[in-house]
C-alpha cells in the first residue's frame, strides 16, 4: 500500500474525510477556533491573583521610615509602635544609614492607621519598661522595647520621621501643672513614671537630669490640669519605686506600691496630716523627693538652711537622715557626715552637714525676727543655742543633734565653712557628765551643813552631860553593889544558911511529928474520938432534956431494958 | 520506499480517548463506548496556552504572598514560599530549604517553562530535535503530581496545629495562589497533546520541499 504524503497547501485544509479510510488526513495546525471558552480560565486566574495581592497589599498599611540614634532594644519583626498602648505597627526592618550616623527603622504600620502618620508625629522608644497592664503571654513577663508613636497635626502622608531619643515633655500646649523635683539620688524614677496621688495616676515624671552642680537630681514632673490643684506649696512628694522594707524599734514594715510602680518606678505626693494645705503650687515650684513614704510623712519641716556642725567627739550612731531637733521638734535632719566640709589638716573635729527649717527656729527667738535664715541662726546662736549630740536609744545607741539654748556656754557664734555657715556645738556625753557631776557638787556645797553641825554639836553635849549624870549614878551603883558584897563576905551572914537549915530541919521534925505516923496523930485522934464522944453524950443529954427537961432534976429513968449498940469503930 | 509505517490519521483512523478503540474518525462517535472521536486532542494547543497563562499569573501571588500565618502567643509571623526557603537555608537545614526550593519553587517554574516550549514546538515556533521534546514531554508529565507537597504541609499543619491562644496555622492567601498553580499546570499538560508535536515532524520530514506553515495565524 501506498502511503501517500501530503505536498501541497492541502494540508490547510480540514479534511475529514467521511470517506473509507483511503483518503491521507493530515492534522490542521491552526486552531479550530479564534475564541474558546478556555481563555476564561486565565482571565479568572489574573483577576483572583491580581486581588490576592492587592488584598494583601492593602491589609498592610503604609511603611514608615523613622532614624533614631540607636537601635538598643529594637528587633526587626518584633518590636511593636504603639500608640496609647494599643499597636499600631511594627518594626519590620533596620538598617544603618548611608552616612552611618543613625539608624533608619522601617516600620510596618497596621492597616487603617495612615491617619496617625502626620507631619508632627512624634515616635520614641520606650526602652525595657514592663508595665502591670503589658504582662500578657506566659513567655513575655519582660516585654523588650517598643516604639511609642504620638499622633500629631499636619498633613498626613508622610512616610519619614526623625526619631526622638527621650521621650518628649508634654506638649506644652497642653494645660497642666509643670514641676521640678530634687531628689539625692536617682533610685528607680525615670522618665515616663506615673505621679501618683492617693494612687491614682495624676501625671508623670518628663525628664530626669543632674543639676549643675551634679549633687542632685532633677526630674520635671507634669501633673494633669484637672489634678494641678492637689499640689499645694505644702505638699511633699516621695518615690514610691521598690519595695520598702524598714526595720525599726516599731518592728519591720513593708510597704508595696502598685505593681506597675514597683517595677516601672512612680512617685506619689500628698501633704502630711495635721497640715493645713498651702496656697496651690505655680508652675516651676521645686519641691524634694524624699526617699519614701515616711520620710515625707514626718517631715514637717520644709528644709532650706544647711548648716555644718562641727562636733569635737565621736560621732558614732549618728547616721545619715538622724533628726535633728529643737527641744524635742523635729526641725531638720542630718544629711552628710563627711570631712570634705573641713579644710584639710587643720581640725580634728567631725564635720557634720545638717539641713533644716530655720522656720520654726524663729519662734523659738522671742519676737519674730525678719531678716535671712542667717541672721535668724546668727541671732540664736548669739543667744546661746548650741548643738549637740544626744542619745536616741540606749539598746541602739543611735544619737541625734539636740538644738537647745545653753546660756551658760562659751559665747560663740556663726562662722563660715566653705559653702556652709558652721554652728557652734556643746559636747555631751563625758563632758556633759563632768558637768553634771559639778553641778551635784555644787548643790552638795550650797547645803546648810555648818548649822546642822552647831546642832549635831550641841546635842551632843547634851548627851554627854546625861551620860556623866549616868556615869554617877553607876558610881552609886557600884557602891552600893559593893556593900551587898561586904555584907555577904560577913561571916555571919555566910553562916545563915547553915542556921537556916538546921531550923529547916527542926521544922521538918516538928512537921513529921504532926505527920500520920508522928506522935501527934495518935494524941490527936485520941483526943477527936474522946471529943466526939462527948459530944454524943451531950446530944443525949440535950434529947433527953429535950424529951424530959424533969429529968435534970429527976434523973433518967433506969429503965431495965438497955439498948444493945454496936461498938463505934476507930476511925 | 515507505520510510514510515503509516498514521492511523493518515488512514482517517482516530483512537478513542477513553477506551483506546480505533475507529474512522468518520463515525464521530465510538462504536464501543460512545465517546466523541477526536483525531487529536480538539483545541489542545489553545487551552494549553490559555491554562499556562492562568498559572502564570497565580505563580505570581503564590511566591509573593503568605502561604503559612502562624500566631504564637500573639505574635503573628506570616511567612511566604520564599521567607520559609530562607529561614530553613539561615539556620543551616540546607537539605529542607533544598527540597522546599525544588518542590515549591522550581518544578512549577520548569513545569510552565517546559510546556509553553512545548506548545511553541507545536506550533512551529521552534523547531527541535524529537528527542528532546519527548524528554520534555516525559518530564513534565513526570513533575506533574509532586507539586503539591506545599499544600500538603500547611493542610497537616493547619489541621494539628490549633492550640488557641497559644499557637495556631492559619493558611494564608499564597496557599490558594500556589495550589492554583500546580491544578492548573497539571490540567495544562492534560490538555497538551504530544502528538500534535510529531505531526509537524512528519510533515517538515517530507522529501518534498518542507513547507513551514508560515502563514499560520
Amino acid at each position: 500500500m501506498k502511503f501517500r504524503k501530503p505536498r501541497t497547501p492541502l494540508s490547510r485544509q480540514q479534511i475529514v474525510s467521511d470517506s473509507p479510510p483511503v483518503k491521507p488526513v493530515i492534522p490542521d495546525f491552526r486552531a479550530a477556533q479564534r475564541w474558546n471558552i478556555v481563555w476564561v480560565v486565565p482571565f479568572v486566574a489574573v483577576l483572583i491573583g491580581g486581588w490576592l495581592i492587592y488584598q494583601n497589599l492593602a491589609s498592610r498599611g503604609p511603611v514608615a521610615q523613622v532614624s533614631f540614634e540607636t537601635a538598643d532594644g529594637i528587633a526587626a519583626g518584633k518590636t511593636e509602635v504603639r500608640c496609647r498602648s494599643v499597636r499600631v505597627g511594627r518594626v519590620k526592618e533596620l538598617e544603618l544609614s548611608d552616612d552611618l550616623n543613625s539608624v533608619r527603622v522601617s516600620i510596618q504600620m497596621d492597616p487603617h492607621t495612615a491617619a496617625l502618620l502626620c507631619k508632627e508625629t512624634r515616635f520614641w522608644v520606650v526602652r525595657p519598661r514592663v508595665s502591670g497592664t503589658d504582662i500578657s503571654g506566659l513567655g513575655t513577663l519582660l516585654t523588650g522595647a517598643y516604639i511609642e508613636l504620638e499622633p500629631g497635626s499636619g498633613p498626613q502622608g508622610t512616610l519619614e520621621f526623625h526619631g526622638l531619643e527621650a521621650p518628649p515633655p508634654t506638649n506644652s500646649k497642653v494645660p497642666g501643672r509643670r514641676l521640678i523635683l530634687t531628689a539625692d539620688e536617682a533610685g528607680s524614677l525615670v522618665v515616663g513614671s506615673p505621679i501618683f496621688s492617693l494612687g491614682v495616676e495624676v501625671g508623670r515624671i518628663e525628664s530626669r537630669e543632674l543639676n549643675p552642680e551634679g549633687h542632685q537630681v532633677l526630674y520635671r514632673a507634669f501633673i494633669q490640669e484637672k489634678f494641678a490643684p492637689l499640689v499645694r506649696e505644702n505638699t511633699r512628694f516621695w518615690n514610691t519605686s521598690g519595695v520598702d522594707i524598714s526595720a525599726g524599734a516599731a518592728g519591720i514594715k513593708v510597704r508595696t506600691p502598685s505593681f506597675q510602680a514597683m517595677l516601672a518606678g512612680g512617685a506619689s505626693f500628698g501633704i502630711p496630716d495635721g497640715l493645713e494645705p498651702g496656697k496651690p503650687a505655680p508652675d516651676e515650684m521645686v519641691f524634694k523627693l524624699y526617699p519614701d513614704e515616711d520620710d515625707a510623712r514626718s517631715s514637717l519641716f520644709n528644709a532650706t538652711l544647711k548648716v555644718v556642725l562641727l562636733f569635737d567627739q565621736s560621732v558614732r550612731g549618728l547616721a545619715k537622715g538622724a533628726a535633728v531637733e529643737f527641744r524635742g521638734i523635729p526641725l531638720g535632719r542630718v544629711t552628710n557626715i563627711s570631712f570634705d566640709y573641713l579644710p584639710p589638716g587643720k581640725d580634728s573635729r567631725i564635720p557634720v552637714l545638717v539641713e533644716m527649717d530655720p522656720s520654726l527656729l524663729r519662734h523659738s527667738l522671742q519676737g519674730a525676727v525678719k531678716g535671712q535664715d542667717s541672721s535668724v541662726l546668727a541671732e540664736a546662736v548669739a543667744k546661746g543655742l548650741r548643738a549637740a549630740l544626744k542619745t536616741d536609744s540606749l539598746i541602739t545607741g543611735t544619737l541625734f543633734v539636740d538644738l537647745d539654748y545653753y546660756p551658760e556656754a562659751a559665747a560663740a557664734e556663726v562662722t563660715q565653712l566653705g559653702e556652709y555657715s558652721a554652728m557652734p556645738t556643746v559636747s555631751s556625753g563625758l563632758a556633759l557628765l563632768e558637768t553634771k557631776i559639778t553641778a551635784i557638787l555644787d548643790k552638795i556645797q550650797a547645803l546648810p551643813l555648818n548649822e546642822a553641825m552647831d546642832k549635831i554639836g550641841k546635842a551632843a553635849e547634851e548627851t554627854a552631860t546625861t551620860v556623866a549624870a549616868a556615869r554617877d549614878t553607876l558610881t552609886e551603883i557600884n557602891a552600893t553593889a559593893a556593900a551587898a558584897r561586904k555584907t555577904l563576905d560577913d561571916p555571919a551572914f555566910r553562916k545563915i544558911p547553915a542556921d537556916l537549915r538546921t531550923a529547916l530541919e527542926a521544922l521538918q521534925k516538928t512537921v513529921s511529928s504532926i505527920g500520920p505516923d508522928g506522935t501527934m496523930q495518935g494524941d490527936l485522934l485520941r483526943t477527936l474520938d474522946e471529943l466526939r464522944a462527948s459530944l454524943r453524950s451531950i446530944k443525949a443529954l440535950s434529947t433527953t432534956i429535950d424529951e424530959k427537961p424533969s429529968s435534970l432534976l429527976f434523973g433518967r429513968d433506969s429503965s431495965g431494958n438497955p439498948v444493945p449498940r454496936a461498938p463505934r469503930s476507930k476511925p | 520506499m515507505i520510510p514510515h509505517p503509516p498514521r492511523a490519521i493518515d488512514q482517517g483512523l482516530a483512537n478513542c480517548h477513553v477506551c483506546g478503540k480505533l475507529t474512522p474518525v468518520a463515525k464521530h462517535h465510538c462504536p464501543r463506548c460512545g465517546t466523541a472521536l477526536h483525531l487529536r486532542k480538539p483545541a489542545s494547543l489553545q487551552r494549553t496556552a490559555a491554562l499556562l497563562l492562568a498559572a502564570g499569573a497565580l505563580y505570581l501571588p503564590a511566591n509573593l504572598l503568605p502561604v503559612m500565618t502562624l500566631s504564637e502567643l500573639g505574635d503573628i509571623m506570616a511567612s511566604t514560599i520564599l521567607e520559609g526557603m530562607a529561614e530553613f537555608w539561615r539556620r543551616q537545614a540546607y537539605p529542607i530549604a533544598i527540597v522546599i526550593f525544588v518542590a515549591s519553587i522550581m518544578i512549577p517554574l520548569i513545569k510552565i517553562v517546559a510546556l509553553t516550549w512545548l506548545c511553541a514546538a507545536a506550533n512551529g515556533k521552534v523547531y527541535s530535535s524529537p528527542r528532546i521534546l519527548g524528554r520534555i514531554y516525559g518530564f513534565t508529565e513526570l513533575l506533574g503530581r509532586w507539586s503539591m507537597v506545599d499544600i500538603f504541609v500547611v493542610a497537616i499543619l493547619v489541621a494539628l496545629v490549633q492550640f488557641g491562644a497559644y499557637m495556631t496555622v492559619t493558611p494564608g492567601p499564597g496557599a490558594l495562589a500556589f495550589a492554583g498553580v500546580v491544578v492548573l499546570t497539571m490540567f495544562a499538560a492534560m490538555n497538551f497533546d504530544p502528538r500534535l508535536l510529531w505531526d509537524r515532524l512528519e510533515i517538515s520530514k517530507a522529501p518534498d520541499p518542507p513547507q513551514p506553515p508560515a502563514d499560520r495565524e
